[in-house]
């Protein structure tokens, strides 16, 4: 039930934000040729953060092991989050409008590598699926 | 992976696919819009027109029953996105059929190049080349705000490429000709709610309104301005 939670409510947001989903004036789902890779790591970034997140919360919770696995997870998940937040958007209006030209240099480069900083995000969480896997097979032997 | 995770990743494809349809779903519903209560929805909207006066000049016939207007900045990607995804089948399909004319309204917040952009189009305009220098700048949009592809050089090499007149091309950027035309689009699209490009907002015959975001495809155009005609 979390990781459902978890997954929608990082992929409906995203959707909208990245302009692949429009909801006015008609819910509308759209993707061009030339966005198609954006929206295939949107849609993986989102999954991986729905199947770490509460892998280590179980993790932290049941076992309780440190912490440290989940902000890697949640680094990511930021990481994957804030890139590609277009500029040319509210939030980016809203941003550039109120600190100026360097906030628009910052969103502009956001929007610029989303790609690069979404694989690095994505290279993230699989990193952490990867060790938190191997440290719960190791964890949870009956000996 | 055990069967609890596999089980988990099967249910978010599916959640994927759902959702990827149910947006199918939609858009062909798109198709079939009811007409009469799509009238009614946008009779409740009826705004105070736009003042367009500094806006860019219409493409298309002046007479046409629905006024596009595009906000946009020159160095936005989503507009850029626009313009190569669905400006062409709506020029097609609405401009050159007369059914409906485009206007281009600057909003430029991205950096120190936009307004300056903007200000080049309307020295193209007097040399009547607007609609072209307009093309040429949403074509060799690259990279980010501000990086140089939009500089004082490469403006100039765009009018030189459209063979303009270089003397009266640099007189008019010299002079900041248009700097308080760009400004006063740019309080024309905060006047009016925009806080985003590119914005559009269709407006009928008889002055109803309809205004959505982003970087939308050519079905909403068309479920929007079908029923204004």
């Amino acid at each position: 039930m979390l990781a459902v939670t978890i997954f929608v409510c990082m992929f409906i947001p995203l959707l909208i934000l990245s302009e692949f989903l429009f909801i006015e004036p008609f819910v509308i789902f759209h993707v061009v040729e030339d966005r198609i890779v954006s929206f295939v790591l949107i849609a993986s970034i989102s999954l991986m953060s729905a199947i770490v997140i509460p892998m280590n919360i179980y993790r932290i919770r049941t076992l309780q092991k440190s912490r440290s696995k989940i902000g890697g997870s949640i680094v990511g998940s930021i990481i994957g989050v804030s890139a590609g937040i277009c500029s040319c958007g509210p939030i980016g209006f809203s941003i550039i409008s109120t600190f100026g030209a360097v906030a628009g240099t910052a969103t502009a480069f956001l929007t610029n590598y989303e790609i690069p900083l979404r694989l690095i995000s994505l290279g993230l969480l699989c990193l952490v699926y990867y060790t938190t896997i191997k440290s719960i097979s190791v964890e949870c032997k009956i000996q | 992976m055990n069967k609890r995770h596999v089980v988990s990743v099967v249910f978010v494809i599916l959640v994927i696919v759902v959702a990827i349809s149910f947006s199918s779903y939609q858009a062909n519903l798109l198709e079939m819009h009811d007409k009469t209560k799509y009238l009614e929805k946008i009779a409740a909207k009826q705004s105070p027109l736009l003042n367009l006066e500094n806006s860019s000049p219409a493409l298309g016939s002046e007479n046409a029953p629905v006024t596009i207007v595009e906000f946009g900045d020159y160095q936005c990607e989503a507009c850029y996105h626009w313009f190569h995804n669905t400006r062409d089948t709506l020029i097609d399909n609405y401009i050159e059929t007369g059914k409906a004319k485009l206007v281009f309204v600057d909003l430029p917040f991205l950096g120190r190049d936009s307004p300056k952009a903007a200000q080049a189009s309307y020295c193209a305009e007097d040399q009547g080349q607007y609609w072209e220098y307009h093309t040429m700048l949403y074509t060799f949009q690259d990279g980010l705000p501000d990086s140089g592809w939009a500089d004082r050089d490469r403006l100039n090499s765009f009018a030189f490429s459209l063979d303009m007149n270089m003397d009266e091309f640099n007189d008019c950027m010299d002079s900041s000709k248009y700097a308080k035309r760009v400004k006063a689009n740019y309080d024309e699209a905060v006047k009016n709610g925009v806080q985003q490009t590119p914005t559009f907002i269709i407006i009928s015959q008889d002055g109803t309104i309809e205004k959505f975001a982003g970087a939308q495809p050519y079905s909403v155009f068309a479920a929007t301005i079908e029923p204004m005609l």
